[in-house]
């Protein structure tokens, strides 16, 4: 306290001169039209300024929400994909189509999103770990996607995480379409070198394969939508002992960098098991 | 006594010349010369540093009263006789001063040549701090500059020339 005292004496007299010159300039700013009107525009363009910088950083802080509703933006942007639906077509005669009412849709895929909790992509056989079980609405058997393309399949569930089959599986196998041939032919599988490619085996030699073209799932599949991208063709192998072309792919997903993904269960695909268990049957 | 009706007095008249008499006639775009400040050349230098610094204050508010310059003129005084005291000690040798009998730096203490220079730098600050608020503007720096420089020079011929009128 004394300190301060006789900190304010000592100074005592720049002190009074700063009060009387602020004074002063108080007066200018209030009651002088000119300088009223500089000022308070260089303030309002000042506190703008100023106020831009705490947004920018606020948000910096705020990314992890952000990211989170971002998510959920996604998730409700992939419910409304239009291969989510199937269209079924009611029967109508040669002569009349009602183009409004012929095709009705139903949806086909509802998604779930978790994120990776533990990755394996070494291994021949891999597997990766999700925050999301069966309390979470997660079965067996659902199609795993990466923001990028198609991941793997759940193949087991606990009440609040479940087990996922990689594509990086040696047991992986997932039907694929090219769609600038319309092949669907054939089957992508992981050919073991690194992380990024895969393969299609059995391909004629007629078709007209090339680099770039994109591969994505087929409509034969009853877990995967339908064109989720697996990859892009980087290069045709042209055996001369086989009659078939191997195609090598570049999958569409960073196996390296998985941390969210869609679960995607097929509302279906009870019908298609029951249908394929009476065919058993028979 | 005497002495200080003299002040007021004469802090009046120049108060009244300069709303009344200098602003009201057009010297021209850069030259605006304020001869008021001639009160502060004739006050003693042995006056109370406080009491100086609220007779600037209390005279510019006056000055601007009078001119409808809300705070301009009080801030610059206050500004110049802040500086002043610095000015003071440089130029003036206050024992020599004492013993000459001289109660403020005049033309004859040590000279036209150190008077001008003495005067010059009080002014010049007065005015810069004057026409920075006047012009509020940094693009307009240059006119700043210039205006204080050319009223500085007319301001200070005036007060000579008062000076030389008044034999003060």
């Amino acid at each position: 306290m004394w300190v301060i005292i006789r900190w304010l004496r000592n100074n005592a007299y720049p002190l009074t001169t700063l009060f009387l010159f602020l004074f002063s300039f108080n007066l200018v700013l209030r009651y002088q039209v000119y300088q009223h009107s500089l000022y308070f525009n260089q303030s309002v363009s000042f506190f703008r300024t100023v106020d831009g910088w705490r947004s920018s950083l606020t948000q910096y802080f705020e990314l992890r929400e952000e990211n989170n509703y971002l998510k959920e933006e996604n998730l409700i942007l992939r419910k409304q994909l239009a291969r989510n639906y199937f269209y079924h077509s009611p029967s109508f005669d040669s002569t009349f189509v009602d183009t409004n009412t012929n095709g009705a849709s139903r949806l086909a895929y509802r998604y779930h999103h978790a994120n990776v909790i533990r990755n394996e992509f070494r291994k021949r056989d891999n597997y990766f770990y999700i925050n999301q079980g069966s309390l979470d609405s997660i079965e067996v058997g659902m199609a795993v996607l990466s923001p990028l393309g198609a991941a793997g399949i759940v193949t087991h569930i606990s009440d609040h995480y479940a087990r996922v089959m990689s594509v990086l599986n040696s047991n992986f196998e997932i039907t694929s379409w090219i769609p600038n041939i319309g092949l669907r032919q054939g089957a992508v599988k992981w050919d073991f070198k690194n992380t990024s490619s895969g393969i299609i085996d059995e391909i004629n030699r007629s078709e007209a394969i090339k680099k770039g073209q994109d591969v994505l799932t087929s409509n034969y599949s009853s877990i995967f939508p339908p064109g989720t991208p697996i990859g892009k063709i980087d290069r045709v192998v042209n055996s001369e002992k086989s009659q078939y072309l191997q195609i090598r792919i570049l999958f569409a997903t960073d196996f390296k960098r998985l941390n969210h993904v869609y679960c995607v269960k097929n509302l279906f695909s009870k019908t298609l098991d029951q249908l394929k268990t009476e065919e058993l049957n028979d | 006594m005497i002495d200080s009706l003299k002040y007021i007095g004469l802090a009046i008249v120049l108060a009244f010349f300069q709303a009344f008499i200098i602003q009201q006639v057009d010297l021209g775009f850069w030259l605006f010369p304020m001869p008021y400040l001639y009160l502060f050349f004739v006050l003693p230098i042995n006056f109370n540093r406080f009491g100086y610094l609220f007779l600037a204050f209390v005279f510019g508010t006056i000055v601007d009263f009078l001119s409808g310059s809300f705070g301009t003129h009080a801030a610059s005084c206050v500004a110049m006789v802040f500086a002043k005291n610095f000015i003071d000690e440089r130029f003036i040798d206050f024992e020599s001063l004492q013993l000459q009998g001289e109660q403020y730096l005049n033309t004859q203490s040590k000279g036209l040549l150190t008077f001008f220079y003495y005067a010059l730098s009080l002014i010049a600050i007065h005015h810069l701090v004057f026409f920075s608020l006047d012009y509020f503007e940094w693009r307009l720096t240059f006119h700043v500059i210039l205006t204080t420089i050319v009223s500085s020079l007319g301001s200070l011929l005036l007060i000579l020339m008062y000076k030389g009128i008044f034999g003060r």
